[in-house]
């Protein structure tokens, strides 16, 4: 069976969110990355709201090379903020330069040890289908930090 | 009476990518200029008016000075072939 990926907020990040095993401060919060998944034909998983950990990806992530490296790109943390009685959070655009592969879907993932654990899933996001680029730049933008916008947002 | 609207959630980003070379200035300043200026979409019309044609403004500053950044990136890099003995590679920057 093929990959299955859909955008949704792991249920279990939102248990972490309440019990402050996320932290987005930019510098000294936590570190979050990016994986990226392989191409839908190429895997077998199914990733949304119940995936946990980056350990679930195991080998529906990208393989290493052809510039991407395995866990995923580093993200930028913009420490959270409100919008309104929103609370909003932002990563900088992250780009994988030189790059070939194909992908449909991503990971955004706590690598820090929080609670005895690392790779706690804070995202899932799916490209809506296949997405591939050969020598050229792959980049994941993310919305402006607003009320109806953030990537990942309280209201 | 206890209200609830919302919860804790998702919003939508952008795939960009493109083969056999990288992203150009003007691609670039498009996905700074979203991060610099968002106008909602229930905004009041004159307000998203002047929004825009403020992010035209910045648009046009963006690209001038990222074009300014290529070509400085690139006078590094021809001092860099040289040194190394490789003037013959300046030519590829100038193409």
């Amino acid at each position: 069976m093929p990959i299955s990926v859909t955008t949704e907020m792991p249920t279990s990040f939102k248990v972490e969110i309440l019990r402050a095993l996320q932290d987005f401060t930019a510098s000294t919060g936590n570190t979050f990355k990016l994986a990226l998944l392989k191409a839908t034909a190429s895997g077998s998983g199914t990733f949304g709201a119940a995936t946990t950990n980056y350990s679930n990806l195991s080998t529906d992530e990208l393989a290493n090379g052809n510039g991407y490296s395995t866990g995923g790109n580093t993200l930028t943390s913009v420490t959270p903020t409100s919008d309104g009685t929103t609370a909003v959070c932002d990563f900088n655009n992250t780009t994988w330069s030189g790059a070939t592969f194909t992908t449909c879907g991503g990971l955004i993932y706590n690598s820090s040890t929080t609670g005895g654990t690392s790779g706690r899933a804070c995202a899932v996001l799916s490209f809506g289908g296949d997405q591939s680029v050969s020598s050229g730049d792959f980049q994941i933008q993310f919305p402006s930090p607003a009320a109806s916008t953030a990537i990942i947002r309280i209201a | 009476m206890i209200g609830s609207v919302g919860g804790a959630l998702i919003g939508e980003f952008k795939v960009s990518h493109v083969s056999g070379r990288g992203f150009s200035p003007e691609e670039i300043a498009e996905m700074a200029l979203e991060k610099i200026v968002y106008v909602g979409a229930n905004s009041h019309p004159a307000i998203r008016d002047q929004a825009e044609a403020f992010k035209g403004q910045i648009r046009e500053v963006l690209v001038r000075y990222m074009r300014q950044a290529v070509a400085s990136h690139n006078t590094t890099l021809m001092n860099r072939f040289r040194d190394a003995g490789h003037p013959e590679l300046i030519k590829l920057l100038e193409d």
